[in-house]
């Protein structure tokens, strides 16, 4: 009961008009970012950071988090239809969306990718409801080694469920935490790297860095001649799925939540990984395997529904421990940080307004999307057939204004420049940036819990071992290492590179 | 001699790891029951070399250097430069004068489009752009030095 009271005071904040028109724009601006090619919902969310400063907290966080999930329904809609992922979450849905596309099924296929976003966007979101406030009474027994040992499981699990090798996930997330360590040391003020530059006497900003690989380094790698604008807009009639195809995306859709969002709850690009997952599992309970990479309605279904429910579970985290999963949950966590709020276990008791009000604008953002995306399907593809020679100078130009909004620092953008080309030449090389993104968040919270553990402890690394649920957290990281060094010796192939083959293989 | 990618790679991030100890040499390490400022920096750059020297050490069957696709090179080296001299001018010359120019410059020289569209569109996107950030949400734009 007192969960319903608390929405209901949740649905008062998020059901005002002001609030609901920022709920709209974070949707509609999310759509088109998670269609573009070139920019998506991370590079998306840290450019329009700075539009959020004049609002109040519940508005700005509501806005950018519906840019959050809006991403997530618009980069179905450039997977299908060009067959190029919009966003990294959308691979998946290229292979069967688009395969329907060119039997005609276009329009079904963007349905039943609403449909699937909207359900498992509804039962993230219910989920969200109910275990994120019992989790936030619960993490308020962390102390420093609880916070340290679970910031470890959340590197080790990048490492592991990432379909780069575990060594060059690894590899990443410490040269983020090593960027993190710059600028002054909090425990005893000492400058470290900041090379007598002011401005790094601060550390580097997660939305330089975040925009400079995500957004920056996209653009570099992406020549105008090898992107092509040839798509065709379906029909209004042509929307709605045979009674067939949604009797065949059902099961697929209440797999690809509940997956989805636990998956999601998980430290990791958790949207990415899910609609992987996803995919693989519908791959291999179904009854026709040979019918996927041909325009299944399940490889389209399960991905979709899974990256959308991820999106949500990623929050709880978040809002629960203040623990980011992702880049993109950084990036709104730092959005948090900025009007003053510090996301984690007391926000529920401390903002219950900001809490409820975020955890409602969802429901409400997940009908506007539905409502949204298929009548407006036409609008948005005549966005998509902007030349992207065009594009790209516009996003350049958000970049650097962007990221000089956030400090009114001509040093953040020259450090988004410098990882701008330290995310080409990281793709060409085939190291995933996003554990590097994930390890500058969490480097401060990181060593600042593991030496106030070292102080508490007087030196002995024994209480990591000595207190209960750091032990149960580091037993399961050392579980999870063990089991991807049996994936690398004994099987030479694990699951991940099934994934990569199902993805290759259409 | 075509070098294999990771050794390159892994190359990199040993070097990195050793340039970080070099710098960080002076920061304070500690003790385990009261670490220092340079405690986490050294064993993170100690861990970068080990991580760097592993993904070497692991690619022996890699692809070579050569085979990396680096078709797209000459677009983003002039991409690059084009923002890089675009950011240089940016505190100087101010947004409505810097702006154009990066627009204009990345549709006459990278995708050599046809000069009045370009100065059209260049003009016309950094008005809409000021119109938007600087009247409709208020956030203060880069005057630069010429102005002020």
């Amino acid at each position: 009961m007192e969960v319903l009271s608390s929405l209901a005071l949740g649905f008062s904040v998020a059901l005002q008009p002001d609030v609901l028109l920022y709920a709209l724009i974070g949707c509609l601006v999310g759509t088109l970012v998670g269609m573009l090619p070139g920019i998506g919902p991370l590079a998306g969310i840290s450019i329009l950071l700075p539009l959020t400063f004049g609002l109040d907290p519940t508005k700005a966080l509501i806005m950018l988090a519906g840019i959050y999930y809006g991403s997530q329904y618009g980069g179905s809609t450039t997977s299908i239809l060009l067959r190029i992922p919009g966003e990294a979450a959308s691979v998946m849905t290229c292979i069967d969306g688009n395969a329907m596309a060119k039997k005609g099924r276009a329009g079904a296929a963007l349905c039943i990718a609403a449909i699937g976003s909207f359900v498992a966007g509804t039962f993230g979101v219910i989920m969200l409801t109910l275990i994120a406030p019992p989790l936030a009474t619960f993490a308020l027994r962390f102390g420093p080694p609880e916070y340290t040992a679970l910031l470890v499981l959340g590197l080790i699990f990048l490492a592991y469920m990432s379909t780069t090798s575990l060594i060059r996930t690894l590899l990443m997330a410490v040269l983020g935490l090593l960027l993190g360590t710059i600028g002054i040391d909090v425990v005893s003020g000492h400058f470290r790297f900041s090379f007598d530059i002011p401005e790094l006497g601060d550390g580097i900003g997660i939305v330089p860095v975040a925009v400079g690989l995500f957004g920056l380094g996209e653009i570099l790698s992406t020549p105008s001649r090898d992107v092509k604008n040839d798509v065709k807009s379906p029909k209004l009639r042509e929307l709605l799925p045979t009674r067939e195809e949604m009797r065949q995306s059902a099961w697929p859709i209440a797999r690809g939540s509940v997956l989805g969002f636990f998956v999601g709850i998980i430290p990791g690009s958790a949207h990415i990984i899910s609609s992987f997952i996803s995919y693989a599992l519908e791959r291999r309970i179904s009854k026709h395997p040979e019918e996927f990479g041909k325009g299944a309605v399940a490889g389209v279904a399960g991905p979709e529904s899974a990256n959308n429910a991820a999106s949500t579970g990623a929050f709880v985290p978040m809002l629960s421990l203040g623990i980011p999963t992702g880049p993109v949950i950084a990036v709104l966590m730092a959005a948090l940080l900025i009007h003053g709020i510090p996301p984690g276990p007391s926000l529920v008791n401390e903002q219950p307004k900001l809490f409820w009000g975020f955890v409602a604008s969802m429901y409400v953002g997940n009908l506007m999307l539905l409502a949204l995306n298929l009548p407006l399907v036409g609008v948005f593809v005549s966005i998509l057939r902007i030349p992207y020679a065009y594009l790209y100078p516009m996003i350049i130009m958000f970049c650097i204004i962007g990221v000089y909004e956030v400090n009114n620092s001509i040093v953040d953008v020259w450090i988004m420049l410098i990882f701008g080309v330290l995310g080409y030449f990281l793709k060409k090389f085939r190291f995933d940036p996003a554990p590097l993104v994930l390890g500058l968040v969490i480097a401060p919270i990181f060593e600042l819990s593991l030496r106030q553990s070292l102080i508490m402890s007087g030196g002995s690394w024994q209480i990591f071992l000595q207190r209960p649920i750091a032990l149960v957290l580091l037993l399961i990281s050392a579980f999870l290492l063990a089991l991807a060094a049996w994936g690398a010796f004994a099987a030479r192939r694990d699951w991940r590179a099934k994934m990569a083959e199902a993805e290759a293989g259409e | 001699m075509n070098i294999r990618a990771d050794y390159f790679a892994g190359a990199f991030f040993m070097a990195l790891g050793i340039v970080v100890l070099i710098l960080g040499w002076d920061l304070p390490f500690g003790r385990i029951s009261a670490p220092g400022a340079g405690m986490l920096p050294k064993l993170l750059a100690a861990m970068m070399i080990a991580f760097g020297a592993l993904v070497a050490l692991s690619s022996t069957y890699g692809e070579g250097l050569r085979e990396v696709p680096w078709g797209d090179f000459s677009h983003a080296a002039l991409v690059i430069v084009i923002a890089a001299i675009a950011t240089f001018l940016y505190s100087r010359l101010g947004f409505l004068l810097t702006m154009p120019l990066l627009v204009f410059s990345l549709l006459a020289i990278v995708e050599r489009r046809n000069l009045v569209m370009a100065a059209v569109f260049a003009v016309s996107l950094t008005l809409f752009a000021y119109w938007l950030f600087a009247i409709i949400l208020k956030a203060p734009l880069e005057t630069g030095m010429l102005w002020s």
